[in-house]
């Protein structure tokens, strides 16, 4: 059972305010019982798909300065920075 | 001017001259005018620019300067994938003003082959869903009757090859977003095998399994498209370094020998009558070819949809989490907001779809449920490829509907999100497994609706997988859209 | 008794460009928001590109502590919103599940105490705040990204430590170790960051934070192990919890702050693929080590004879033993290690006049040479090298320039010694009677040539004319 406790826990972790926390219960719960099934796969293998790279191929370590100034195509305050809120 | 001519007829007609590039992209532009308004395909047309460069290509062609393999094209890129100068909005409120300071690798690859960007067009928000009804600027209708849904995420680029509005388009796959949307559209869709096309300037949703797709109107037209995006990319690490390849040379080298396991879980229960009748038809016309079909059962198929929705759910929240609208977004300014109320504020513009995916990857990846649920899910991924790999020691290729239903109407099925979730179950294994799979139009029900079939090949055997897409597309004639 | 436990960031300061794009790792002094790029700024589209060398230097960090080196390694997110993470997660490693961090399971001696080290992971730094305004009411907050995506290397050891003085032997031993590698300058402001956390018996452990220059871990590891006790002896319990320390007012303050017991819901990081390092790609590393501070030390006492203290503060520090190994040969190594260890870093006793010195390896071998050739004396050397550290000039301009050339041979002392008699009668009369105060016409000689005269024949020409 998935409670508005939670819900608003898991919205407070990836910060949105829910209008309707009670439209997302139901939802969430129907589905995170769906996925359930994960529960009853038997495994074989532990392994993980994932692509490897060989550390040789990885990129030079080199300066190359970004050929725009990236500052103009964002929000910026002054003197070039980024304002944030307050910070309590 | 015929505006249903394949994009590589395009390319010959341009070189013969029998058409001007100048006056293609404007026939098409007017064609956007009179009918995006009813199919909505459009985010953006960039109208004038593309004039000015269709211009600017007929007079390089006329000077017989050297001029890129697309001589014009007009093509729609999918919102979610970076365009210098033009917005890139990915359907979300959030990002609704937002400029990609640059292009992405496929744009810049497009551009250089002298494409034309008509503009960017509709997906669900974040290319999260299967209809293209969650778009925060509203939904995207299918061509072949608008009040049925065109598939998604990628919606916008099969309605707007579907209703001749460009010659191909750009789509991305994270579950089946090219090839929904091909199917219910009737025209081409590939989802390639993860680390062919670069996905640096794509907007991630789920990244460990997303891919860049065309979609066009032929299985050639898909082919000459891949031609120009894939290969490696030094800005994407996932990218793999093979040699290159050219998927138009022996297209048609045909099918004789091959053979092709019909996937047991992808075909039975819960397929569609008509949809089910098709895929019989589709596998007696390649059997006619000369192929061999025999079924295959991929046991792992059954835990796909559970394990596609805890991976994507779970990378869509951590993807996610850069939109707090300090650095771009939308107008929202910060004064007299403490940082947490201001944050959840400016996301609380995503739609509910948005939120639904972030609030059940926060639960999956939540301390505790990491083994549970998003462990198993990777070991799901791992379990298919097994099978996969099993298949194709025995088989060529693999087939089965592309999706299990016909198109539906808009707003049928938005209310209950694990029923929409459920119609994926015959694309997602493409994406968890990383192999590719093309969806080519074969037939109509009998109330008009396309119905397409899926092929599936092992990883980076693209070139095979068009093969037996150009075959089974060969054994069929579809109606046209009529401009 | 106490347990204190470490979590050191250094900076890879050294590197050419950032962990995951190729802006510039140093950021400091550089306009707000001008060393960024989409990858760093967290533009949506833009993919991390691992930085090779960072993965080479944070193995040879692994391998200088002791640790081990898994074949493949990963990234993870840590997800967390902050305003100064441009993507509201952070790159890093994770040990819990699938490939690992770059380093786990190593051990250092400190003055025979063995601390053993926990792990050692590779991430990106956070951008950077800035508040303005006087009040609560009207502050704000800035941020400026140059500096996010710089290369951290995370080292955490085990709570081996019993007290604040082997916590700062340690850290020394760590900032001249990795300045040793060549990865970074630990001495740079926000170079090196340190967290402890510390429990006293079986209490409850506390995290500290926020500890802003190395020298203050001391401190503040002394006031909370001070506050614990008092506790402890009132019979009160020590609550786990996150203190930062409040650099002002010299205490560790509770954070009530909801950030630090976040869930950070780690997921792998699918744009980096998984790195193999493989056996091969170690064995090479190590051979690209620099030798290290101890076996350094081993080599000036056996190969030079130095004397212990004079090779442990060379071979401690990168920029000076580097200076010597290049400057020295068979004949004049104890010369060159003096001049080093008494006038050099007499001259540059702070990290700002090292980085101005405008030496060279020659100017130390000219210099040595010159003063074993009896051509300087010890004295003018020190002023012809204060000179050269200023100027960057040779030894040979400055020895002209400065006049400093040695007068050794006899004729010219002679004359001088001569003119000495005529001017002090009365010490020479003295001189005559009682040898001992000879030194005295000695400092006179010395002064009329400037310091130039050779000690050794000025000596024996005086002895001659007294005698006489
Ligand atoms: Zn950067």
């Amino acid at each position: 059972m998935v409670e508005k406790k939670e819900i608003e826990h898991l919205a407070d972790l990836v910060k949105v305010d829910l209008n309707e926390p009670e439209k997302y219960i139901k939802q969430v719960e129907q589905i995170l019982n769906y996925f359930n099934k994960l529960d009853h796969v038997e495994f074989h293998s532990d392994d993980t798909l994932g692509i490897q790279i060989a550390k040789d191929d990885l990129r030079d370590d080199v300066n190359v300065p970004y050929q725009d100034s990236l500052i103009e195509h964002l929000k910026k305050d002054q003197n070039n920075f980024i304002r944030a809120p307050k910070m309590v | 001017m015929n505006l249903g001519i394949s994009a590589t007829e395009f390319v010959s007609q341009v070189k013969e001259g029998t058409i001007s590039v100048e006056e293609f992209v404007a026939k098409t532009l007017e064609r956007i005018d009179k009918v995006d308004k009813k199919i909505h395909a459009f985010i953006t047309v960039d109208s004038q620019n593309a004039l000015d460069k269709a211009k600017a290509i007929d007079k390089k062609i006329k000077s017989k300067e050297k001029t890129g393999v697309c001589f014009g094209m007009p093509i729609s890129i999918k919102d979610n994938i970076c365009t210098a100068g033009l917005k890139t909005t990915c359907a979300s409120k959030m990002l609704e003003n937002f400029v990609a300071p640059y292009d992405a690798t496929v744009t810049s690859q497009l551009k250089s082959e002298d494409a034309i960007i008509i503009g960017k067009v509709n997906l669900d928000e974040f290319a999260m869903g299967s209809t293209t009804e969650f778009s925060s600027f509203g939904p995207t209708r299918n061509p072949w009757n608008t009040e049925y849904v065109p598939g998604g995420s990628s919606g916008g680029s099969g309605a707007s090859v579907a209703a001749l509005e460009c010659l191909a388009s750009l789509g991305s796959d994270t579950g089946g977003s090219v090839r929904s949307p091909a199917s219910f559209c009737s025209v081409v869709g590939l989802k390639p095998t993860y680390g062919l096309i670069s996905r640096y300037g794509l907007v991630s949703y789920a990244n460990s399994i997303e891919q860049i797709g065309p979609v066009a109107k032929t299985v050639e037209d898909v082919a000459f498209l891949l031609n120009i995006i894939s290969g490696h990319d030094p800005h994407d690490n996932t990218t793999a370094k093979n040699p290159k390849i050219d998927y138009v040379k022996d297209l048609a080298t045909g099918i004789s020998g091959k053979k092709i396991g019909i996937i047991s879980q992808m075909t039975g229960d819960g397929v569609d009558k008509e949809v089910a009748s098709a895929t019989n038809t589709a596998i007696s016309k390649l059997q006619d070819l000369g192929a061999q079909c025999v079924p295959i059962s991929l046991d792992a198929v059954e835990h796909s949809i559970a394990a596609y929705y805890t991976i994507a759910a779970a990378e869509a929240s951590s993807n996610l989490s850069r939109y707090d609208n300090l650095r771009y977004g939308f107008d929202f300014g910060t004064e007299g907001y403490e940082f947490k109320a201001f944050i959840s504020k400016a996301r609380s513009n995503f739609g509910p779809e948005v939120i639904r995916r972030m609030l059940l990857g926060a639960f999956v990846l939540s301390a505790g449920y990491y083994g549970k649920y998003y462990l198993k899910a990777q070991k799901v991924r791992t379990m298919i490829k097994a099978q996969l790999d099993e298949a194709f020691k025995k088989v060529d290729y693999l087939i089965s509907p592309t999706m299990p239903v016909l198109p539906f109407k808009v707003g049928e099925k938005i209310d209950d999100p694990l029923k929409l979730y459920l119609t994926d179950i015959n694309t997602v294994t493409a994406n968890l497994s990383g192999i590719p799979a093309i969806s080519v139009p074969f037939a109509m029900s009998s109330s008009g609706l396309p119905i397409g079939i899926q092929l599936f090949a092992n990883s980076f055997k693209e070139k095979e997988l068009l093969q037996v897409a150009h075959a089974l597309q060969g054994t069929t004639t579809l109606p046209e859209i009529t401009p | 008794m106490t347990k204190i436990g470490l979590e050191i960031h250094c900076q890879l300061t050294k590197l050419a460009s950032k962990l995951f794009c190729s802006c510039k790792a140093e950021y400091r002094n550089a306009e707000p928001n001008s060393n960024i790029c989409p990858v760093c700024a967290g533009i949506p589209g833009s993919l991390p590109l691992l930085n090779k060398k960072a993965v080479e230097k944070a193995a040879m960090i692994s391998l200088a502590l002791g640790c081990t080196i898994p074949e493949k390694i990963g990234f993870f997110r840590k997800n967390y919103f902050y305003p100064d993470l441009p993507k509201n997660f952070q790159i890093t490693q994770y040990n819990a599940y699938g490939p690992t961090s770059i380093g786990s399971d190593g051990k250092i001696e400190i003055e025979g105490k063995t601390i053993r080290i926990r792990r050692i992971q590779l991430e990106e730094d956070p951008g950077r705040l800035v508040y303005e305004g006087t009040s609560e009411k009207t502050m704000i907050t800035l941020v400026d990204y140059n500096r996010a995506g710089t290369p951290l290397v995370e080292i955490v050891t085990e709570p081996d430590f019993e007290t604040p003085k082997q916590v700062r032997m340690f850290l020394n031993v760590l900032a001249d170790l990795v300045e040793n590698i060549g990865v970074s300058d630990p001495y740079l402001e926000g170079a090196m960051r340190v967290d402890g956390n510390i429990s006293e018996g079986d209490g409850n452990r506390v995290e500290i934070k926020n500890v802003g220059s190395f020298r203050d871990v001391e401190k503040a590891l002394h006031f909370e192990i001070t506050r614990q006790q008092s506790l402890v002896e009132r019979g009160i319990a020590v609550v786990a919890e996150t203190r930062h320390w409040d650099d002002a007012r010299r205490i560790t303050v509770s954070s009530r702050s909801k950030e630090d017991e976040q869930d950070y819901r780690y997921l792998p990081e699918a744009d980096i693929p998984i790195v193999l390092i493989g056996n091969r790609s170690i064995e090479q590393i190590k051979t690209q080590m620099p030798e290290s501070i101890v076996a350094k030390r081993e080599r000036y006492i056996k190969k030079y004879g130095m004397p212990t203290q004079v090779a442990d503060v060379l071979s401690s520090d990168r920029f000076y033993s580097d200076l010597f190994d290049k400057s020295h040969n068979e004949t004049n190594a104890k010369e060159v290690s003096n001049i080093i260890t008494t006038d050099l870093m007499g001259l540059a006793d702070t990290r700002e006049k090292k980085l101005e010195l405008k030496i060279t390896p020659k100017h130390i071998t000219d210099l040595a040479d010159a003063i074993m050739a009896n051509k300087l004396t010890r004295n003018s050397g020190k002023s012809a090298l204060h000179e050269m550290v200023k100027t960057g000039k040779s030894l040979a301009d400055v020895m002209s320039s400065l006049d400093l050339g040695h007068v050794s041979d006899a004729s010219s002392i002679e004359k001088v010694i001569d003119e000495v008699f005529q001017e002090e009668e009365k010490a020479v009369a003295e001189a005559k009677q009682n040898p001992d105060t000879i030194n005295y016409l000695v400092g006179k000689v010395m002064r009329k040539t400037k310091g130039k005269a050779d000690p050794a024949t000025t000596l024996e020409i005086l002895r001659k004319k007294l005698a006489g």
